[in-house]
């Protein structure tokens, strides 16, 4: 296709559409070849026809996106994985309503397993072996922090979401936001101050390490080991959510709560201020309610006792009486009225009962009492 | 005092009270001290005024030079 310019008297202008078709074209000059590469940033959605990914070399930053039809890229059946070493044949072309240079790839073959993902198993391993990721060790969310400190890139999505999550859920919350850098070389070390520094806040009782969703390697920083080892050792509980739900980095592993978005970390780490008031005027009513009922019960108890006391005297004089009467039938019961009653007789010689033959001598005079009255008598 | 102490010894009191064994006396300095928890906890919710500042970047301006 021939590419017109403007002219403008010496000045050939092209617009922007017109250049990039120009460089289009001159690329399908390129020869078709073969590019050996990372696969990261791995795109495959049904409703699109192209998969794209990231070509990237495994030491250093330089990057290429690549682009596959997609019907093409399941004939493959490579089931590729971000992190997976591959050799991709293709044809550079340009992308001419970006202006972006990318791979047309014809062809994909897998090349051996991604030393990130390798290294980052192994470096896994050594942290979990070490126990960093033990349950243990997590720490339970404060249930209502002083001040909470955010540590975030000045990413705005996952800043945003956070901070509108608290302040929704529970709005006198104080927040503490250090924007730091989240990606590149240098994010790691910056994370790890930026961490270290909000914790050493005053009243900041829990931090929230956030970042909205990237590429794999965007997201390499947090699986670096200082910071893994700076979120385990901050002396207050830390919240990640990093990515998006499927992405685990090594961080959200040492974390003491992983959140699966910014807004799910926002909600963690405050109350529901409603439920709270609620609560806190359920807990006053059942405190006046149990002081009541703990009064009820003691003036009952009281007037128990009156009552008791007030019958008291009557108590006590009736069993003395009862005890009166029982004194009175044992008495009756030692009587010798009743001997009388059954014909035996009380002899008495001038007053004293005769219990021996011996005592009486004949011509004595004898009293004799029976049952019903006595008599005198004469011995024999 | 925290928060959560407050709550949880405003929760331990209410439940005894709410068993209504303790002493008259007992009762009655378990509900003041409910009442003050109480107040302490509201006002807690009430006063916070909600406040998202910036951490200065003081981070490598504080870090001594060389």
């Amino acid at each position: 296709m021939k590419v017109e310019p403007v002219v403008y008297g010496d000045r050939k202008v092209f617009t922007v559409s017109a250049f990039n078709r120009g460089v289009a074209d001159w690329l399908q000059r390129l020869p078709t070849l073969w590019v050996e590469g990372e696969v990261t940033e791995l795109r495959r959605q049904a409703g699109w026809q192209t998969v794209f990914f990231v070509l990237k070399d495994p030491e250093g930053a330089a990057c290429l996106s690549a682009a596959m039809p997609r019907g093409q890229f399941d004939a493959l059946r490579l089931d590729l994985a971000n992190g997976e070493r591959v050799h991709v044949y293709g044809r550079p072309e340009l992308w001419t309503q970006k202006g972006e240079l990318r791979l047309r790839a014809l062809s994909i073959e897998r090349f051996g397993l991604g030393e990130h993902l390798a290294a980052l198993e192994r470096l896994k391993g050594k942290l979990a072996a070490e126990g960093l990721f033990a349950e243990g060790r997590k720490r339970p969310l404060p249930r209502l922090p002083r001040r909470i400190g955010l540590v975030t890139g000045n990413d705005a999505a996952a800043k945003r979401d956070v901070l509108t999550a608290i302040q929704s859920r529970f709005p006198p919350a104080r927040v503490l936001v250090a924007e730091t850098l989240v990606q590149g070389r240098r994010a790691a070390a910056a994370m790890v101050d930026a961490l270290a520094a909000v914790a050493a806040e005053p009243e900041v009782d829990v931090v929230v390490l956030a970042r909205g969703g990237g590429g794999f390697e965007d997201l390499l920083p947090f699986s670096d080991e200082r910071l893994v080892r700076a979120v385990v050792e901050c002396p207050v509980p830390v919240v990640t959510a990093v990515g998006h739900e499927q992405d685990t980095p090594l961080c959200d592993l040492a974390a003491d709560v992983r959140a699966s978005t910014p807004t799910a970390a926002g909600r963690l780490v405050v109350p529901d201020l409603a439920e709270l008031i609620a609560g806190l005027a359920r807990s006053r009513e059942a405190l006046a309610r149990g002081t009541r009922r703990t009064l009820e019960r003691h003036a009952a108890r009281l007037g128990n006792a009156h009552e008791r006391l007030r019958r008291a005297p009557a108590l006590m004089l009736e069993r003395r009486r009862a005890r009166l009467e029982q004194t009175t039938g044992r008495l009756r019961a030692l009587s010798p009225r009743a001997t009388l009653d059954r014909g035996y007789a009380i002899v008495r010689r001038e007053g004293l009962i005769v219990r021996s033959a011996g005592v009486v001598a004949a011509g004595d005079a004898l009293a004799v009492e029976v049952a019903d009255g006595s008599f005198g008598a004469r011995v024999e | 005092m925290t928060y959560e102490e407050a709550e949880k010894e405003l929760t331990s009191i209410v439940e005894r009270l709410e068993r209504g064994d303790a002493g008259l006396d007992e009762a009655l300095t378990l509900w003041e001290r409910g009442e003050e928890l109480y107040r302490f906890c509201a006002g807690r919710l009430e006063a916070a005024e909600g406040k998202i500042e910036e951490l200065a970047k003081r981070v490598d301006a504080a870090r001594p030079a060389g």
